[in-house]
């Protein structure tokens, strides 16, 4: 009978053989009497891992505006340069002490400008690093991949590392890392894991946030206040919800994500209207009636609500797949719960707060 | 008539526990495998996991501590015994040794307090059956007349590897004159010659799965019995046995075999399932060769053929249930590098793509796994000169063979039991019988070998009881009763 099958046969391997060695070869000249070397493998991840790179970054042509920017500031900063070049020289022509301290002065201010530069820079590479991390979970779900699934979850564990309160659950992940569990169930693994805690503040961080705009502006005499409040909470409550989820972008990092939410707010916005906006609505309508000030108010609350919402789909470094996405109902209706009794409020937050404490701890 | 009546009674039986369960949901789990698939073994593992705590971080209510406790109650059937989960989970840990063969039919039932994700307390119950693997072969017998079993029972038999096992049936079946007058003693040569022939298909070289009856490889208290006594004939006329013959006779008893035997059977383990999980020993027809494999994939067709799947509805639920989910798992996969898991998946998916395309036209959902309810190896990466082998570290059982070595059931080897093609057609390739199994090469020569291994040293947990090491059977028991666990 010939030989048809074009694969690798058979084979075994006694462990008490002589010619077979268990582990790593020490010695190269082992090698040569034990022509058998066994590896065992007690992890997964002993395996190599790969990354692909991203496969997006397509080829652009010169980008003109950029260029441009870059040009003048390049420009303005060689002007200042300038300037307080001759500032130091001037000062030390008139008096050496005067001169040394402005020499200090800019040193200081030159180190801190770099300082800051890359803090900024960090920050906005945070930020996409978060980004493609949650377009790569997508992708992972839908592809179900043992390994790239591991190196996300170590990705998602790396990002984590610096929240205290998640050491519990990172340690559980760490000890499942080993196991053989498929792709998609491994992320949903370290979401339910790692992003339950977080997923429960970021709520509260949005009702209460809703909540506050919404009495602020029943209560305000001034519409111009309003607007500001408005606007001023929303940012700090972005502000707030990246940093809970470890994104920690600076100044510029914080610009874009704001754009980042308001574009995603701009795509969504419809989808929401057909989910539940219309029945907010009506509640505001049913509101309106009773007082245009309040509202006013229940529908200011709204928009924050949805800001908050939107914020944290962006910013959430791994898509709703395994939690509950939180919706615009449950948050609402907790803010007109909340709506002129916000004591109770406090402390029906803290006892959810205890039980999921409680929850943790079992 | 008969069939309308049968229906008749599973209605009533359906309509009276759904009101039952209405407050109490219980599940039925249909734990399907052919003999030797490992059904007992899932099911102690399935067990132990929930009621000692297993390490199951998939199983999302498990994982999240949302199970408050989980324990065995008194099964509802006192008619049937006890599955006898402390000795096997004993002979596992403490013997190592896997469970011996299923020879009767066992119940048992698992309760679940658990707290659902809106806070509620809540119980569910979960009913599972162990049976010998043998006698699910005998549910397509339903449908089908003495004439259509015989005939397709003799079609089998002149094919190879089977016509040389049926050698002696076939001279003795010879002789017989069907419309002769009937005797007893013929009868009993017939059937006895025809058991004889079944059992060597079914011998671990051969690995053959399409085999009915199953009362005949494995009678249970039926041995010897009047039901038990007949075989197919070699018919050549149409129409109606002349009365006396031998052929009435024959007809006679595959006729009470059917009603005595294989109705209470269908109706009182599977006509009401909800889940249902198909194990699958498809590594032990890999093993020997590409006809062992085709029947397994005859077989595996016509029993899931049987069973009712599709969407849940309040009519079903009311009145015929219906399986809604089906999870096809190909066991004992920690006899393989998890790095051949999904092929060995996709060889599942291929062997079974008829039956899972209805299913999921009915609207019932199907998941394919590749599990290892107990996880008796480790892996390890052999070097052997310049290759590299993925391989499996286990101590293979006592007897088992490979490349001319005979193991005593001690010692720990590393096995590499040969590559699975990445497309599933080369193994079931029907005209090139591409490779060679045990069934006609000798344990050195065969191009796969998959060797049975012990069961693994368990270690004590904190909490004091054995740890299984287990392969996805979290996500087996996530995907199928997880919903219910929300």
């Amino acid at each position: 009978m010939n030989k048809t099958w074009r694969h690798r046969p058979p084979a075994v391997f006694r462990l008490d053989d002589d010619h077979v060695i268990v582990g790593l070869a020490k010695q190269a000249g082992g090698s040569s009497r034990h022509p058998v070397q066994v590896k065992p493998e007690p992890d997964f991840d002993t395996l190599a891992i790969t990354v692909q790179e991203s496969a997006r970054s397509l080829p652009r042509g010169v980008r003109w505006g950029t260029l441009f920017w870059c040009a003048l500031v390049g420009l303005i900063l060689l002007a200042v340069g300038v300037r307080v070049t001759d500032l130091i020289v001037d000062l030390f022509a008139r008096n050496k002490e005067l001169g040394g301290l402005a020499l200090a002065l800019a040193i200081l201010a030159t180190v801190s400008a770099a300082v800051i530069a890359v803090r900024e820079t960090t920050g906005l590479m945070r930020l996409a690093a978060v980004e493609k991390l949650r377009q790569r979970a997508v992708d992972m779900i839908a592809r179900d991949d043992r390994v790239e699934a591991r190196t996300l979850v170590q990705e998602l564990l790396d990002l984590t590392r610096r929240m205290p309160h998640l050491a519990r659950s990172r340690a559980n992940l760490e000890g499942h890392l080993g196991d053989i569990i498929d792709g998609a169930d491994m992320l949903r693994l370290a979401e339910r894991e790692l992003m339950t805690p977080l997923d429960q503040q970021a709520r509260a961080l949005v009702s209460a946030a809703a909540t506050r705009v919404s009495v602020v502006t029943a209560l305000n005499p001034r519409a111009v206040i309003d607007v500001l409040f408005v606007l001023a909470s929303a940012l700090i409550l972005v502000r707030r919800l990246a940093f809970l989820y470890g994104v920690r972008p600076g100044t510029l990092g914080f610009g874009r994500l704001v754009r980042l939410v308001v574009v995603h707010l701009a795509m969504t916005g419809g989808l929401a209207a057909s989910d539940n906006l219309i029945q907010q609505m009506l509640g505001h309508g049913i509101a309106a009636k009773l007082s245009a000030r309040l509202g006013e108010g229940v529908l200011n609350g709204l928009l924050t609500a949805r800001f908050g919402l939107a914020t944290i789909d962006v910013i959430r470094p791994v898509p709703f797949a395994a939690l509950p996405r939180p919706t615009l109902r449950d948050l609402m209706s907790e803010v007109l719960r909340g709506f002129g009794d916000g004591e109770e409020r406090q402390r029906s937050a803290e006892s959810g707060d205890h039980r999921s404490s409680i929850e943790r701890a079992t | 008539m008969d069939e309308l009546i049968e229906q008749i009674r599973l209605a009533t039986q359906a309509l009276a526990e759904f009101s039952v369960h209405l407050f109490n949901p219980t599940i039925r789990l249909g734990v399907t495998g052919l003999s030797h698939a490992g059904k007992t073994v899932f099911i102690t593992a399935l067990v132990h996991g929930l009621v000692r705590g297993g390490r199951f971080p998939v199983l999302e209510a498990m994982a999240t501590g949302r199970i408050a406790r989980a324990y065995l109650a008194p099964q509802p059937d006192d008619a049937v015994s006890r599955f006898d989960y402390d000795n096997y989970i004993d002979a596992l840990a403490a013997k190592r040794l896997w469970p011996a063969s299923t020879r009767q039919i066992s119940e048992l039932r698992v309760v679940v307090d658990y707290q659902s994700l809106n806070g509620y307390q809540r119980t569910l119950t979960l009913d599972i059956v162990d049976y010998p693997g043998e006698w699910l072969l005998d549910l397509p017998l339903l449908t089908k007349s003495y004439e259509e079993w015989a005939s397709e029972s003799l079609r089998l038999s002149r094919q190879l590897p089977r016509a040389d096992l049926a050698k002696h049936w076939h001279q003795h079946l010879a002789t017989l004159d069907p419309n002769a007058p009937e005797k007893e003693q013929e009868a009993l040569t017939a059937a006895r010659l025809f058991t004889e022939y079944l059992k060597a298909c079914r011998a671990k070289n051969y690995a053959m799965s399409l085999l009915p009856p199953g009362r005949f490889l494995m009678p249970g208290e039926l041995a010897n019995t009047p039901a038990l006594t007949f075989a197919p004939l070699d018919l050549s006329t149409e129409g109606p046995p002349p009365p006396g013959s031998l052929w009435a006779m024959m007809r006679r008893r595959y006729e009470s075999y059917r009603t005595v035997v294989v109705r209470p059977f269908f109706r009182d383990h599977f006509a009401r399932l909800d889940r249902q999980i198909v194990l699958v020993d498809a590594l032990a027809a890999i093993n020997a060769g590409p006809d062992a494999l085709l029947d397994l994939q005859h077989a595996l067709d016509q029993v899931l053929d049987c069973f009712q799947m599709g969407r849940r509805t309040l009519l079903s639920a009311l009145l015929r249930p219906r399986i809604d989910r089906i999870l096809l798992a190909a066991t004992k996969a920690d006899h393989l590098h998890h790095t051949s898991h999904d092929r060995l998946e996709t060889i599942l998916k291929r062997l079974t793509q008829n039956s899972t395309a209805k299913a999921e036209l009915a609207g019932a959902q199907v998941d394919v796994i590749a599990l290892a309810a107990v996880r008796a190896t480790r892996e390890a990466m052999v070097r052997q000169g310049r290759q590299q082998l993925p391989c499996v570290l286990g101590v293979p059982v006592a007897g088992e063979t490979i490349a001319g070595e005979i193991f005593d059931g001690e010692t720990e080897a590393a096995i590499f039991p040969g590559d699975l093609p990445e497309d599933p057609d080369e193994l079931l390739d029907t005209e090139k019988k591409s490779f060679r199994g045990l069934s006609t090469m000798s344990s050195q020569n065969a191009d796969f070998r998959f060797l049975r291994v012990r069961p693994p040293f368990l270690e004590l947990t904190d909490s004091g009881v054995f740890a299984l090491p287990h392969i996805r059977l979290d996500r087996a028991l996530q995907f199928l009763i997880g919903d219910w666990l929300e």
